[in-house]
């Protein structure tokens, strides 16, 4: 009988030969030394390539670059760090218990009036070279070697101990970040008053459709209403969101606002920062520090000692004094006789002719009165430079995000793709989260908590562009995305393409609303699914 | 999950990892996970992320691409196990899934044309008997079953890929035709002359 053709023998040895054809083979075997030696050799070499492929290659032993679970991972390192924070906040508390004598005060680095000042402050006495910026860097120096310190033993402890469920730990958390909070004193209601003779220790939060400060707060002022009156005295900031803010008393701290009229009739210690449709500075009033604002129209009457920096989208009208430099940049710009600039004044306005300068008024530096031609913006090289940064950021992000988040932001950008679903989902999380951070932040767990999804929700809304952008580039340049570059280069793409439609006048506001909506809805999305798993166990 | 908890009672010494999910059968973890427990999804990667690693390194040409890959498959498992109707051994399921993943992977590099190209001469031209076969020897050492994998490495891969399933994910022969788009005989014909290929590139271990 005729050999057998060392394929047959192969596809013998790999058990692939019809039952009747391996009879055969089987029945010539027993006959033929040389197609059993040739199967025996077949059936060894198998052998080696089984035992060889098995034995994996060395670096295959530690495939510990990446984790299917990475956002569990994530989950527990956020938690670590948002625990470190709650801890740092816990000791602030504490700390600020404490009696430092104001001589030390900017060495403590957790009071709660100082900590939001401090960042301002370092930027703005960075930016302006004052002498108490190596006070304020030695605190945020200390303050951040403290949370490294906290953050280092918590990691160390964290490892070896911490509960087994991502969910359970970050519910703990926020628990346990949510505790100093229930040291403010928060008041909420129809009309809320600190009377003339009342004195609050704390720092107080209210919220309520009239808030009238007659008497001290002893700390901040953080206020949500409609209608909010200082006519007493506040030692640290106040921070509102109103329609009117109206401070006739004192405000020792900084004014931070989102307002549509700030009316200061009364004294600030340090400056104003904020987005206020009028600002209206009486000449009663007295500003200690600065102005920085973006505004509709300002009226400054009174005094402010230090700088007025504006953005404006109509007048700015001067008539009291201003210690420094007064930089504007609007439509129009009035001084009047009894204006007083210290330092200099430049400003940037559409037309030269909306620029008045009475004769009496004075400056002290030079004046530097510019015209800005609205020519268009993609004339200038500068506009392009400027996408290019922009376009380098957020693929830098995306692509940070992808490796530490991998699982999570290819998820997400597959969500992006459920439509309707996350476009619905992101227009209810964009209205929707506000107005639960300012309900958390007044009745339930806390102020920090609702910091921190303000926060998140920040991130999100400029992550959305990210998965969008990933989403379409996916779309456009196949059904693809496995690999980290394939969905990097469609980040590049799909960004490219969303941000040129962003420039199409009304329909690119639309899109980038949708943009927006979408992201977050594929995020608010994956969350949930992510956190699922969690759930159910 | 108190389930979950009894059949966590023997825990058996293990080196590292997710806890009580250790000492679990695989069928109790498969179960847990189908209800997406995220410490049996843990569980299931710390037994089977080498496996499946390894076949994406064997099918993918970078370190980086297979652990692309293994993530995605491990992403997948997390929503397709409930997929899984136990008419095969998990383990084989798996890297089923994860062959199909490194097939997408090298299909989409070459832009949706197909990874294994047919052979041109068909299996007409291999059936001719071979007067000397040299197949590699049977029993080699820790250096030489590297060498063999370098070699397997080097593969184009219209070899690799077939023979790689064939001999790491130990599909048959109509699985290979199946994930690959093939005919069988065809997948028959690549992995015989993956393997002559090898001999030639691996002259030293003839006889």
């Amino acid at each position: 009988m005729e050999c057998y053709s060392e394929q047959t023998c192969a596809l013998a040895v790999d058990g692939e030969l019809a039952p009747d054809e391996a009879q055969r083979l089987r029945d010539h075997l027993s006959t033929c030394q040389r197609c059993r030696a040739l199967v025996d050799a077949l059936r060894a070499e198998n052998r080696v390539l089984s035992e060889s492929l098995n034995e994996l290659p060395e670096e295959a032993a530690i495939p510990a670059g990446f984790s299917p679970m990475r956002w569990s991972w994530g989950w527990g390192d956020l938690a670590i760090l948002a625990a470190v924070l709650a801890l740092g906040s816990v000791i602030s508390g504490w700390f600020n218990e404490l009696d430092v004598p104001a001589g030390l005060e900017w060495f403590n680095p957790f009071s709660v009036n100082g900590r939001t000042n401090l960042i301002f402050h370092f930027f703005d006495y960075f930016a302006h070279g004052g002498t108490a910026m190596l006070a304020d860097y030695a605190a945020v120096v200390g303050w951040i070697c403290l949370l490294l310190l906290l953050g280092g033993s918590a990691m160390l402890l964290g490892r070896r101990g911490r509960p087994h469920y991502p969910g359970l730990r970050l519910l703990i958390v926020l628990l346990g970040l949510s505790l100093p909070s229930f040291a403010l004193e928060r008041r909420h209601g129809d009309f809320v008053t600190v009377a003339a003779n009342e004195t609050v220790d704390d720092s107080l939060v209210a919220a309520a459709n009239v808030v009238r400060v007659d008497g001290v707060i002893n700390g901040d002022l953080l206020t949500f209403g409609r209608t909010v009156e200082v006519r007493g005295t506040v030692k640290g900031d106040l921070i509102s969101f109103a329609q009117r803010t109206e401070v006739s008393g004192t405000v020792e701290g900084h004014i931070y606002t989102v307002s549509r009229t700030l009316d200061m009739e009364g004294q600030l210690g340090h400056s104003i920062y904020g987005a206020v449709q009028s600002l209206h500075i009486d000449d009663r009033g007295r500003v200690g520090n600065g102005i920085v604002v973006a505004v509709g129209d300002a009226s400054l009457e009174g005094e402010v000692k230090r700088s007025v920096n504006i953005v404006t989208s109509g007048s700015t009208d001067v008539s009291g004094s201003i210690g420094r430099d007064l930089t504007m940049i609007g439509r129009s710009l009035a001084l009047t006789n009894t204006a007083r600039v210290g330092g200099n004044l430049s400003a940037r306005v559409r037309q030269l002719n909306e620029v008045h300068i009475a004769d009496g008024a004075t400056i002290g530096g030079k004046r530097d009165i510019q015209v800005r031609v609205r020519e268009s913006s993609f004339t200038r090289p500068r506009f392009y430079f400027h996408q290019a940064v922009w376009l380098a950021g957020v693929i830098l992000v995306g692509w940070i995000g992808m490796l530490l988040f991998p699982g999570f932001f290819r998820a997400t950008t597959q969500l992006v793709g459920s439509g309707w679903l996350s476009l619905g989902l992101g227009i209810g999380i964009l209205a929707g989260a506000p107005v639960a951070m300012v309900v958390i932040a007044i009745t339930l767990v806390g102020f920090p908590l609702s910091l921190m999804l303000l926060a998140l929700y920040l991130a999100a809304i400029y992550l959305a562009k990210i998965w969008v952008g990933a989403f379409l580039g996916r779309i456009l340049l196949k059904p693809s995305g496995a690999t980290k570059s394939d969905w990097l280069l469609g980040l590049l793409v799909g960004l490219l393409i969303l941000t040129i439609v962003g420039f199409i006048p009304y329909l690119g506001g639309l899109v980038r609303l949708g943009v927006v909506c979408l992201g977050l809805g594929a995020f608010g999305g994956q969350l949930y699914r992510a956190s699922r798993p969690v759930m159910t166990t | 999950m108190d389930a979950k908890r009894n059949m966590a009672k023997e825990p058996q010494p293990h080196e590292s990892g997710s806890g009580q999910m250790e000492g679990m059968d695989l069928e109790s973890v498969i179960e847990c996970a189908r209800g997406h427990d995220a410490g049996a999804l843990g569980e299931i990667y710390r037994r089977y992320v080498r496996r499946v690693f390894g076949l994406c390194r064997y099918m993918l040409d970078s370190r980086e691409s297979a652990e692309d890959a293994t993530s995605e498959v491990f992403l997948k498992l997390q929503r397709f196990i409930e997929s899984y109707d136990r008419s095969i051994p998990f383990p084989s399921w798996l890297l089923r899934v994860a062959g199909n993943q490194c097939i997408d992977t090298l299909r989409r590099r070459q832009r949706g044309r197909r990874v294994i190209v047919e052979v041109d001469d068909g299996a007409a031209a291999i059936d001719a008997p071979s007067s000397e076969p040299s197949p590699l020897g049977a029993v080699i050492s820790k250096e030489e079953r590297a060498k063999v994998r370098d070699a397997i490495a080097r593969l184009p891969d219209n070899y690799r890929v077939p023979l790689v399933l064939r001999y790491y994910s130990e599909l048959s022969y109509d699985e290979i035709a199946q994930q690959l788009d093939l005919e069988r005989n065809h997948v028959a014909a690549l992995i015989f002359r993956a393997k002559q290929e090898l001999r030639r590139r691996l002259p030293h271990r003839s006889k």
